[in-house]
């Protein structure tokens, strides 16, 4: 019922918009565009786009039956190093504040400038987000560790060093698992679990602007940020695991409250490595985190969004596997990536690689870390994101699991509340009815939530607020909408109301705009469904002959179309359609 | 002299202070003989400046020890109290005295300039902990002295703005090496311009210009005063240091400096401070100086052969002197001291390659025209400005520490310095009848659990090897090599290594002839027993000893 009065269009769009940014528009021109330039002859725009559509088509198509070629012959392995920014008050080493997007050079402390004389001092507050995010990454918690010095001259390093963790790193030995719903390749099955290395506290780095051909503008309120950096192991193997282990990542510091910005507002930060093999010859030469048999890997820099680790990942491959197939050899280099493009580029060789001579911070005492802290720490972390999906998609719940992610994922856990808050509501307005309509109520209530309020939101392109519609007015909407007191649609223009700031109750706005759904008689039903038979009698003729069923639905939209407003539901007057031509 | 104009220049404005005192900016009133600047804004070049009177006013002295100058003119303190004391009961000990303080320690009203070229208009926007505490009580910082580029040199040669000249000479007239890297701040104490100043040292450079000025030179353990404010030149080695005429004064200062600051992350916690003091409390160790007599060390290895006689004899005479005043004797070993110097010549480098990275002319400092890196994308992004702002010395220190924290050699130099490190504090460890007061627990404390240990209280022996070089023969090329300055450093090193307190203090061998002689002897203990070293320097200080007839 509730699905068809949505109408499956809707549902679709959003859902695509929500999970990844569609591309059609950038790989379509390279078929068609030029051949349409160089000849002059006229193509209708419908058939230019139904060529364009194809083509595209044809181009993923292919790219999919190269990359199983190429993975049928080649072993891929990657590794990934995301910086995220921890959600603190206070800068790692100095009592400035944090800041986004405050004035430049507004929010700097002496020590953040690298004063002479002036010294670090640690901000142990900053210590508790890093902590939850290692807990939820299920690492070990080192009861010692310090701080290095990484050295290289930058003008965005103010020290001419970032201090990090290098030799001793604070949170060892975690680990990811990886579902099938979290996007990884089909090839790795439902589950595939991602060790993970270390977890390091370091500082952020100042903003730098550049202006060629000599300017560079710098902001230091991002100095001394505090960062985490997450190392897995190189044990992924494709590109999309690569991309869905990045935006898992990314899930689980945010849920847990260690991070607030993800990758879209640039809190977040990828770094990959990649090398490859040929399966079945001996194995490589090289070793990684203690895996060894690897072939050379390059590493590939500031990669700014799951797409870009995919596609970055997959162009270096293809780029290793060309050097390979020709002869080359693979240098150990790091390599940059642009969006858009499609090849990977040299940022520097091994022979100008940097020597970073990490030492230890004689200025700064080394973190004691007591179990107490641990258990009080691990005790208040929010329930991880895995158990949540597997209870929303459960039967209290029975969510799609494509509407269980983003719920949980959308405005950093706070739409997942609102979400709840509705359902709760709504099981206390539906306590009278039975137990099969009430297990209903979850599923629908995500519908709403998700994709029509959703929908309002990014076409009025307004941020989150759960107070635009408040969760109670939404339920008694729902209620309505559930006991058939108003049509779908109806719901949908309500909501709208109440979306653009209409404060009356649900129940008075359906009473004053006369918006109660008086159902239709057989009778008026019948009549409609002639007038529009009337209408185009072949097409009738042609559902009743040849059994064109999906023709049905173009005279139930002339029913909704002419019928009177709000009265009409699509699959009553199916129903009387079916009747009348199929008999 | 190089830096007159630029300098003066650099020092701004109007200061507020306690005492009404008002700093103001004018150029050329330097007068390049007498190392002295004034600040009054009514000064035109070339005026004769009344230092006696224009003190009460607003002028203030800018100690500059510099190579040229024949004729140090100072204040002496005595005429300054003379002026301030009278009018109201003094705050504190150093209340309306004049300190100077090494160039390497952040003024807000004054440059601080590291005797470097990438600094030298460099004006720090805070006070250190150690100058505002001084402030606080009452004195009046004279002026920044002179010292080696970073606190880099044994000589105080090494300087943007030329070497420093000692007061005293040799019996040829020959100018002297005032010792470094404290140089300036031993100078200005020497030649009565100041009641004392603060220096730095990291591996002797307090307590070795000390002993080539004739003046007390006062290490403190690590950790007792605040590095907030002290320029970095390696910090797990870097101590602020008090130079003064005589033990009790820099006592006075050290009561007022030792104290815990929360900005210096190595400064120690009241804790740790309430933990050294309950342990120097047992009778076995609160009786020392007051009834029972000292067990005096003579580390065998510091006898080396690089020692010159008269600085033989003053060490010899000054045991003999204890020996006379009942303490006992007792040659011990410290057999890792060979290594010591090697050590402390990759650690402390390997720091200094680090903290130095920061000075790129970016956000403050001397920067090199054009652009960074030649405006090449694979250029060297601040190959011109570090290669113009640095001198010789401070270069071959950050190269030399590169390469040692280098990931090929970080093993094989830097981590094995550390263990070499960790060998001398062991060695110390064993032969003071205290333990390092942090490293015991507290059910150690009652125990008296020492066999075969000498057990001694302090150690006492020479502070440089030799008396102060001729500036001459420093800068001949041809003469000597960096390594011979560093050999320079072989006894003081050890105690920075090791963290320990030590003082030098100047005593004078009469000669057989008629010249007498004066040498630096220091005295080293264990950790927090700074006051048992000044004590035990304060018997010796100022001695006159004759070998026996």
């Amino acid at each position: 019922m509730l699905r068809s009065c949505l109408g499956s269009g809707s549902v679709r769009s959003i859902c695509a918009r929500l999970s990844r940014p569609t591309l059609p528009s950038r790989i379509a021109p390279l078929s068609a565009a030029p051949r349409r330039f160089l000849q002059a002859e006229h193509v209708p725009l419908r058939k230019q786009l139904k060529q364009d559509a194809k083509a595209l088509r044809s181009h993923k198509k292919q790219r999919k039956e190269s990359e199983e070629a190429s993975r049928q012959e080649w072993e891929l392995t990657v590794g990934v190093e995301i910086h995220a920014q921890l959600d603190t008050e206070a800068k790692l080493f100095s009592r400035a504040p944090t800041s986004t997007s405050e004035v430049p050079n507004s929010n700097v402390a002496l020590f953040d400038l690298a004063l002479p004389g002036s010294q670090p001092e640690f901000q142990i507050a900053t210590l508790l987000p890093a902590l939850r995010a290692a807990i939820a990454l299920n690492c070990e918690i080192q009861p010692i560790s310090r701080f290095d010095r990484k050295h290289y001259f930058y003008q965005d390093q103010p020290a001419g060093y970032q201090i990090t963790q290098y030799y001793e790193p604070f949170a060892k030995n975690g680990f990811v698992d990886l579902f099938d719903y979290d996007g990884i390749a089909p090839e790795d099955g439902e589950r595939v679990r991602i060790d993970i290395k270390q977890l390091q506290l370091e500082q952020d780095t100042a903003k730098s602007q550049e202006y060629p051909p000599s300017t560079q503008l710098l902001d230091f309120n991002r100095v001394s940020h505090p960062l985490i950096e997450i190392i897995t192991m190189p044990q992924i193997h494709t590109p999309a695991t690569a991309a869905a282990c990045v935006r898992k990542l990314q899930a689980i510091v945010q849920s847990c409250g260690a991070v607030t910005t993800g990758m879209e507002l640039g809190g977040l930060r990828a770094d990959v490595n990649v090398s490859i093999r040929r399966r079945g010859e001996s194995p490589g030469q090289h070793q990684y985190d203690s895996i060894s048999g690897l072939g050379q890997r390059t590493e590939i820099k500031n990669l700014s969004s799951f797409k870009a680790v995919e596609d970055a990942i997959i162009a270096e491959k293809n780029r290793q596997i060309a050097v390979l197939e020709s002869g080359g050899v693979i240098e150990g280099e790091t390599r940059g990536w642009t969006i858009g493009s499609t090849e990977t580029r040299r940022l520097r060789g091994k022979e100008g690689s940097v020597d970073y001579r990490y030492m230890p911070d004689p200025d700064i005492p080394p973190l004691f870390i007591g179990e107490d802290l641990l258990s009080s720490l691990a005790e208040n972390l929010p329930t991880a994101p895995d158990s949540i999906i597997s209870v929303l998609v459960g039967s209290e719940y029975n969510l799609p699991v494509e509407d269980a992610k983003p719920l949980i994922e959308l405005d950093n856990g706070l739409r997942f509340e609102y979400y709840h808050d509705v359902v709760d509501a709504l099981r206390t307005l539906q306590v009278d009815q039975d137990d099969k309509t009430r297990a209903s109520l979850p599923r629908m209530a995500g519908n709403w939530v998700l994709h029509e309020l959703g929908g309002l939101l990014s076409k009025a392109d307004r941020a989150w607020d759960a107070e635009i519609v408040p969760a109670q007015s939404l339920a008694h909407l729902l209620d309505q909408l559930q006991r058939k007191r108003i049509t779908g649609p109806t719901a949908k223009v309500v909501l709208s109301t109440i979306f653009e700031g209409d404060r009356r109750p649900v129940s008075q706005i359906l009473e004053e705009e006369n918006l109660l759904f008086r159902p239709l008689s057989r009778d008026e039903y019948v009549a409609l469904a002639e007038s529009v038979i009337a209408m185009n009698p072949q097409m009738a003729e042609q559902i009743r002959t040849k059994n064109q069923l999906g023709k049905l639905g173009w005279f139930v939209g002339q029913m909704m179309r002419n019928g009177e407003k709000g009265r009409v539901e699509a699959t009553r007057a199916e129903e009387i359609l079916r009747e009348l031509i199929l008999g | 002299m190089k830096f007159t104009t630029t300098t003066i220049a650099a020092l701004v404005a109007v200061l507020p202070m306690a005492n009404a005192w008002i700093f103001s900016t004018c150029s050329g009133q330097w007068d390049s003989h007498g190392n002295q600047g004034c600040t009054k804004s009514s000064c035109k070049t070339g005026d004769t400046i009344d230092w006696e009177n224009t003190w009460g006013s607003d002028c203030v002295l800018r100690l500059y020890s510099d190579k040229s100058c024949d004729n140090q003119i100072g204040i002496a303190d005595d005429d300054w109290n003379d002026h301030t004391l009278g009018k109201s009961k003094p705050k504190s000990a150093v209340d309306g005295r004049l300190i100077s303080i090494k160039d390497n320690i952040c003024t807000r009203d004054m440059p601080t300039t590291c005797a470097s070229g990438i600094l030298d208009k460099f004006k720090s926007p805070f006070n250190a902990t150690v100058v505002d505490e001084l402030e606080n009580a009452g004195a009046i910082v004279a002026g920044k002295t002179n010292l080696d580029e970073f606190g880099m040199g044994s000589n105080s040669i090494n300087s943007h703005f030329g070497a420093v000249q000692n007061p005293r000479r040799d019996g040829s007239g020959e100018d002297l090496s005032a010792g470094g890297s404290s140089g300036g701040s031993a100078a200005s104490v020497a030649a009565d311009q100041c009641y004392a100043s603060l220096g730095t040292d990291t591996g002797g450079s307090v307590r070795l210009p000390a002993a080539y000025t004739g003046t007390v030179g006062f290490k403190p353990s690590y950790g007792m005063i605040s590095r907030w404010g002290v320029v970095a030149y390696a910090n797990s080695l870097d101590t602020v240091g008090i130079l003064s005429k005589t033990t009790a004064s820099v006592r006075d200062i050290f009561d007022l400096l030792n104290k815990h600051d929360q900005r210096d992350p190595t400064n120690l916690s009241i804790q740790s401070r309430s933990r050294i003091n309950a342990y120097h409390q047992t009778p076995r160790f609160a009786s020392r100086l007051t009834s029972a007599p000292l067990r005096i060390g003579v580390p065998i290895e510091y006898n080396v052969s690089e020692l010159t006689p008269s600085v033989r004899r003053a060490w010899i005479l000054s045991l003999a002197h204890l020996q006379k005043q009942g303490h006992t004797i007792h040659p011990v070993s410290l057999p890792a001291t060979r290594h010591a110097l090697s050590a402390y010549y990759i650690l402390a480098p390997g720091e200094a390659s680090s903290n130095l990275a920061k000075y790129d002319g970016v956000r403050y400092g001397t920067r090199a025209a054009g652009p960074d890196g030649d405006g090449k994308p694979d250029g060297y992004l601040y190959a011109n400005t570090r290669g113009e702002g640095f001198g010789a010395e401070v270069k071959r220190r950050i190269v030399l520490g590169t390469f040692s924290l280098s990931a090929d050699e970080i093993d094989n130099y830097f981590i094995k310095a550390q263990r070499v490190r960790r060998l001398v504090q062991h060695d110390f460890d064993s032969v003071f009848a205290a333990k390092h007061p942090l490293h015991v627990t507290a059910s150690q404390h009652a125990q008296n659990d020492s066999v075969t240990h000498p057990d001694v209280d302090v150690l006492l022996c020479p502070t440089a090897p030799s008396s102060p070089p001729r500036l001459s023969d420093l800068t001949d090329p041809k003469k000597k090599s960096s390594l011979d300055a560093y050999v320079t450093d072989v006894f003081t090193v050890p105690a920075s290594l090791a963290g320990l307190p030590a003082v030098s203090v100047p005593v004078t061998v009469a000669g057989q002839g008629d010249e007498a002689e004066l040498a630096g002897i220091q005295v080293v203990g264990q950790y927090g027993d700074d006051e048992l070293v000044m004590n035990v320097g304060e018997m010796l200080e100022g001695r006159t000893l004759e070998e026996a007839a």
